[in-house]
């Protein structure tokens, strides 16, 4: 008996699901996912986002500094 | 040492505001308030060099605590004429460095600039002025540097995002 193993219609579903209609990079390699979610944001979120980063930063380097 | 763990940029917007000083959001935080995702570690304002503004910036600085970044040992602080040049001020304060710009790109001054910027809300009593997507990248290529150049095709594809919604 030959079983062939065949896609269920439902994940073919999840897999077409998977690939965006939108492109994810530019032709320059920007990611555009990036992007659109920094848009899906308040100004205030963005802020957020952007204070995130410095304190990050901050606080790796003043965990890393050499006496 | 500037502080951490605390909202850097938003304390350094409030005290400029609280000192009703007249500015400019630009640079990175201006590109990143716009919508681009991009990073940075540093505040960059161009402010009004209106004589009543200096004053007014002057002392919201003292209150920030600036001093030059380019000096770190020696502690020296901006007077009224530093800030009524075209140039750029690189500052270090109690919550981190902050550039004060007399001008940015092709000589583009406060004047110059404000009918390019937007008006956004970052918190309850604190709206900034911030310099538009579409002059953020037109400074960055009158400028055309290295590290300029190299952040154009992210903002430029944030521009076309945000056209297209």
């Amino acid at each position: 008996m030959v079983v062939t193993a065949t896609r269920k219609e439902a994940d073919l579903d999840d897999d077409d699901q998977l690939r965006c209609a939108e492109p994810v990079y530019s032709e320059d390699g920007v990611d555009l996912t990036l992007i659109r979610w920094m848009l899906s944001l308040t100004p205030a979120e963005r802020l957020d986002v952007l204070e995130g980063f410095a304190e990050s930063m901050a606080e790796i380097r003043a965990r890393n500094v050499t006496a | 040492m500037p502080a951490t763990s605390q909202r850097r940029f938003a304390a350094i917007l409030v005290e400029l505001r609280r000192h009703n000083v007249d500015f400019i959001v630009v640079g990175g935080v201006a590109a990143g308030l716009e919508g681009a995702p991009v990073n940075t570690l540093d505040l960059d304002v161009v402010h009004s060099r209106e004589p009543d503004n200096l004053a007014r910036l002057l002392t919201a600085l003292e209150s920030l605590e600036a001093t030059y970044r380019t000096h770190p040992g020696q502690r020296l602080k901006p007077d009224a004429s530093h800030l009524a040049s075209p140039g750029h001020q690189l500052l270090m304060t109690r919550f981190g460095p902050l550039d004060v710009l007399g001008t940015i790109g092709r000589s583009r001054d406060y004047k110059a600039l404000l009918t390019h910027t937007v008006e956004l809300e970052l918190a309850d009593d604190l709206r900034v002025r911030v310099l538009n997507l579409e002059t953020l990248i037109a400074v960055k290529e009158e400028v055309g540097g290295e590290k300029d150049v190299a952040m154009l095709p992210v903002l430029r594809r944030t521009l076309e995002e945000k056209r297209r919604r």
